[in-house]
């Protein structure tokens, strides 16, 4: 364990990011680390024996030497390219070069004087080896200890990482669209006050808001919200927005769930039987029918929908209400079957890839079934791209369903952005915007955690990483 | 035992000779296949059929008062060419199996659906046309093409003779229309036809009408600036065995059929949205006609009118400019800078890579139409600001492809070869890693295009993309899902424009990437 710990010291210190964390998590190690630093560093010698050589080397004219062999080797070479290069260019080239070799030359026999990193790393790594210092160490600073405990976790590793990653996109999210806000010509206080609002009205909106603050104050106040989850009132109608989006959210979730499921349903069997008889009539019918899914736009098809089974049949209801089941069937089905079309379109040139391999005829020449072969061999091995697609497509969903929510009237996230859009509303816009990105950036991340379920290739890398 | 035998060898016996029907089945769709004539006759009478059966059940569904309304006779013309083309379909079936060529009759049913096709069947018109020709130049079928797409504008555009009146440069952009057309006709007429083939190198005649040609180009003819320059290549290097490479990637674009109509309809599309600034009167799309106000479909209004009493078809018309040319700056833009980054990336690496990569990371979180909505909505509807948008959210994807497409070329032997040499990093990115690299961002470009005509409705449906009384198609939408109950059309018309024109794309794209494709060569 002691030994592991060590390995991971080593090299979480070699890490840059991880060594700044070492850093502050162990700061009450320091003094220890400083210790064994001043101890070390009495005992170093290796540096007046290197610059000894050098000394010799340039007296012996060995120097010289090298620059001359050096300088004859340019000729050669210029000769060869026929190029045209001045005499004194040529011979500054050629003492560079020499005392580069005399530098490795010597470097072999005598290493120079350690760098102060390698040193402060020597030293950290001190702390092992008594074990006072060690129980001492650990007791005062443990965070480092954890932290190296998920340095020697691969997956866990992987995960905290991508966290943390994931932090620096979220503000950097926050900060473009609080930029593209704040530079709107848009004015709110005009836009949620009415055109008769007088002066003193708009400056009194303006200050309860913080409007009227200089950019950085409002941007840092934006982030300082966010992270202590507290995200405001919208501007109309003082709602918190918290509140709405805990109302909201579910809503757009469960609609993306169950379009996923259906995409999936209807993809599955269609692809895979276009890519088991690739050319076929079934083939040319799925794959028409999936360009047509793909080119159908979804609010157009929504009304269409609408038109037939709202207004002429009167069998579903047009707008949704929460709670019936009936009124969720028709935006799923818009969302669901465009997701299909690329998601079938994937699955058959995958697995048609896929099915060009040796190992495919392996699987039949051992006698498997054919259902075997297929689902197991072929799919399995084709499976990295689909998921690829169905996350990126869940998380567009995300975002892109608020044009499908506006047609049906889902109280959805996208469509409570898009009505505070006109405002803008910039407390709602702003966190609509950032929650869905990190609704996304988490879907990526569980898919390429899947990827290392689906694929020991990755997992192997993934673990030697 | 040697019953068992027995049953073992006539088992055999039975799989040999239905080896040897299967073997002659495939051997009969092999020639089928291969003969140009028969497989565009057969796509051309699917896609007739196919065409029939939605008039047929639009006919069924409003089915019309008079026996002799424009419905009723259209419907009438097309159930006849369908039987005709597959009368003929039949025909030319058993001549390719029979003597692997079509006989003179069949040759010459080829001019009846040409002339059928002049009112208005194209697919027809384009099989009769491939029947007519012996000689399968390349250039042959991009005139035929460049002609049946110009042929499609007249058609649309004699429309607008049912109107009150017409724009003042009505009969100009119509007989300047017809020119072209005629023009096209002869260039078909001089490259099926042997004459000019005679000598080593082609007949200067031939080489003069393709600078005509040229010079079409600039009413948007994609087909016709193929031909020209296919034409002006072969008579520049008359001896030389081995054709250009841009020249094969067209010869293969041909192979599919779905693609070469995508390009039709696009090049259509194109062309229809320069002469419509001849041909089209814009305020009968804009401006309000209280007198005619919701006026279902007729010759004069042939997709009807809205609430505001504008004419919907020439509202459609002109739309299809606004689609086309929003597509493409919001392809263009986000390509160039996303290129350029993902480039530059991918080449130098290390630190840069990793902070551009980072930053674009940031981008590519936020999903392409939320982003879009909150440009758009900061800035105010506009065109501009609608590119913008549209170009800010696509610019990490092509960054992302570029970079990846550039790292897999940048680690082959020529570009270390190159480097040996000499050459400098501007030279080896111009010169060696963009046009190796350049395939993938083609063809994500040309459904890009799609995407983002789809994306400008969708905005505009929201209220969120151009100006209201700017006749863009999701605006027709978004005042037809108004009146869904009473005039469906108004929201129908519209969403099929968009579904067209994303099929087009759609189709056109898969094609071209098969085209480019190094592996199918």
């Amino acid at each position: 364990m002691k030994i592991n710990l060590r390995l991971a010291f080593t090299k979480m210190l070699q890490h840059g990011v991880y060594a700044i964390f070492m850093h502050i998590l162990g700061i009450f190690s320091l003094p220890l680390v400083l210790y064994n630093f001043i101890k070390a560093s009495g005992q170093d010698q290796c540096s007046d024996e290197h610059e000894r050589l050098w000394r010799e080397a340039e007296e012996n004219g060995e120097l010289q030497l090298l620059e001359q062999e050096n300088y004859e080797r340019l000729l050669k070479k210029q000769a060869f390219f026929s190029t045209q290069k001045s005499e004194a260019s040529l011979r500054a080239e050629a003492k560079s070069l020499a005392r580069e070799d005399l530098e490795e030359k010597i470097s072999a026999v005598a290493p120079v004087k350690s760098s102060f990193w390698t040193r402060w790393q020597n030293a950290w790594d001190a702390i092992f080896l008594h074990r006072g210092q060690f129980i001492l160490s650990l007791i005062l600073s443990f965070p480092i200890y954890l932290m190296a405990l998920l340095y020697l976790r691969p997956f866990a590793r992987y995960v905290c990482e991508r966290l943390f990653l994931m932090i620096f996109v979220i503000i950097g999210v926050t900060v473009l669209v609080f930029t593209l806000l704040y530079l709107s010509p848009m004015d709110p206080a005009r836009n949620v006050l009415g055109e008769l609002a007088t002066e003193e009205q708009v400056a009194e909106f303006k200050r309860v808001y913080r409007l009227d603050a200089p950019y950085l104050v409002q941007l840092k106040d934006v982030i300082g919200r966010l992270f202590t989850f507290d995200l405001g009132k919208s501007y109309v109608g003082g709602e918190d927005v918290q509140m709405a989006f805990m109302r909201k959210f579910p809503i757009t979730l469960t609609l993306s769930f169950y379009s996923v499921l259906l995409a999936i349903l209807i993809a599955l069997p269609a692809g895979i039987f276009s890519a088991i008889w690739p050319n076929s009539i079934l083939d040319y019918s799925f794959m028409v029918i999936a360009m047509l899914g793909l080119s159908i736009p979804n609010f157009w098809l929504g009304l269409i929908l609408i038109l037939n089974f709202s207004i002429r049949l009167h069998w579903l209801p047009a707008s949704f209400v929460a709670g019936n089941w009936k009124t969720l069937i028709m935006p799923v089905i818009v969302l669901g079957t465009s997701m299909s079309a690329q998601t079938a379109r994937t699955i058959r040139s995958s697995m048609l890839e896929v099915k060009r391999s040796g190992y495919i005829m392996t699987a039949r020449a051992k006698g498997l079934s054919e259902r075997k072969v297929i689902m197991r061999h072929m799919l399995g091995n084709a499976l990295i791209p689909i998921v690829t697609i169905i996350g990126m497509q869940f998380g567009s969903m995300l975002g892109g369903a608020g044009v499908t929510e506006k047609v049906f009237n889902i109280a959805g996230i996208g469509s409570y952005i898009i009505d505070k859009q006109f405002i803008p509303d910039i407390p709602i816009v702003l966190a609509g915007v950032v929650y869905v990105a990190l609704t996304i950036s988490l879907a990526n991340l569980f898919v390429d955690l899947l990827y290392a379920f689906i694929d020991p290739r990755i997992k192997s890398r993934l673990k030697t990483n | 035992m040697p019953q068992i035998q027995f049953t073992a060898d006539s088992q055999r016996e039975g799989n040999l000779q239905m080896g040897s029907l299967a073997k002659a089945k495939r051997l009969t769709k092999w020639q089928l296949g291969r003969n140009r004539e028969y497989r565009m006759l057969k796509f051309c009478t699917t896609l007739t059929g196919f065409l029939l059966g939605v008039a047929l059940l639009l006919l069924l569904l409003q089915p019309s008062d008079q026996v002799w309304s424009f419905r009723n006779l259209s419907f009438s013309n097309l159930a006849f060419t369908f039987v005709l083309s597959l009368a003929t379909c039949w025909r030319v079936r058993g001549e390719v199996i029979r003597e692997n060529d079509l006989s003179r009759l069949s040759r010459n049913l080829g001019l009846v659906f040409v002339i059928l096709g002049l009112f208005g069947n194209f697919f027809l018109q384009l099989a009769g046309f491939y029947l007519l020709d012996r000689h399968h130049r390349l250039e042959c079928q991009l005139a035929i093409y460049a002609f049946v797409a110009n042929w499609m504008v007249f058609l649309i555009s004699l429309l607008n003779l049912f109107k009150e009146y017409v724009s003042n440069q009505f009969f100009l952009g119509l007989s300047l229309n017809l020119a072209m057309a005629i023009i096209l006709l002869v260039m078909v007429l001089l490259t099926s036809s042997n004459c000019m083939y005679q000598t080593e190198r082609i007949h200067p005649l031939l080489f003069v009408a393709a600078l005509v040609t040229l010079a079409m180009t600039l009413s948007g003819n994609l087909f016709a600036l193929m031909a020209s320059l296919v034409i002006i290549s072969k008579y520049r290097r008359p001896e030389s065995e081995i054709e250009p490479q841009w020249i094969e990637v067209i010869s293969r674009l041909f192979r599919n059929n779905m693609c070469m109509i995508g390009l039709l309809y696009v090049t259509f599309l194109i062309i229809m949205s320069i002469l419509s600034k001849f041909t089209f009167e814009p305020s009968l799309a804009e401006e309000n006609n209280y007198l005619a106000l919701f006026i279902k479909p007729c010759l004069e209004y042939p997709f009807g009118t809205d609430s505001f009493g504008r004419d919907i078809f020439t509202r459609v018309v002109l739309g299809a400019q606004i689609s086309l040319v929003v597509g493409f700056w919001s392809t263009m833009i986000p390509a160039l800078a996303g290129g350029l980054l993902g480039a530059m990336a991918g080449y130098f690496g290390g630190r840069f890579d990793n902070i551009t990569m980072r930053i674009l990371d940031i981008l590519y979180a936020v999903p392409g139409m939320l982003l879009a909505i909150t440009v758009v909505a900061a800035f105010g509807t506009s065109t501009f600001n609608l590119v913008m948008a549209l170009s800010l959210s696509g610019i990490p994807g092509y960054a992302r492809i570029v970079r990846g497409s550039v790292l897999t070329v940048a680690n082959n032997e020529f570009v270390e070869a190159a480097k040996a040499c000499g050459a400098k990093n501007l030279r080896i990115i111009t010169k060696h890693i963009i046009p190796n690299a350049l395939a993938p961002v083609i063809v994500t470009m040309t459904m890009g295009i799609g995407t983002a005509v789809l994306s400008t409705s969708a905005l505009s449906y929201l209220g969120l993309g151009v100006e209201p009384h700017v006749p863009e198609w999701g605006n027709i939408l978004k005042i037809g899902s108004a009146y869904l109950e009473q005039q469906p059309y108004l929201a129908v018309i519209p969403g099929v424009a968009i579904i067209l024109i994303l099929l087009a794309f759609n189709f056109f794209g898969d094609g071209l990437r098969d085209a480019l494709d190094p592996k199918l060569k």
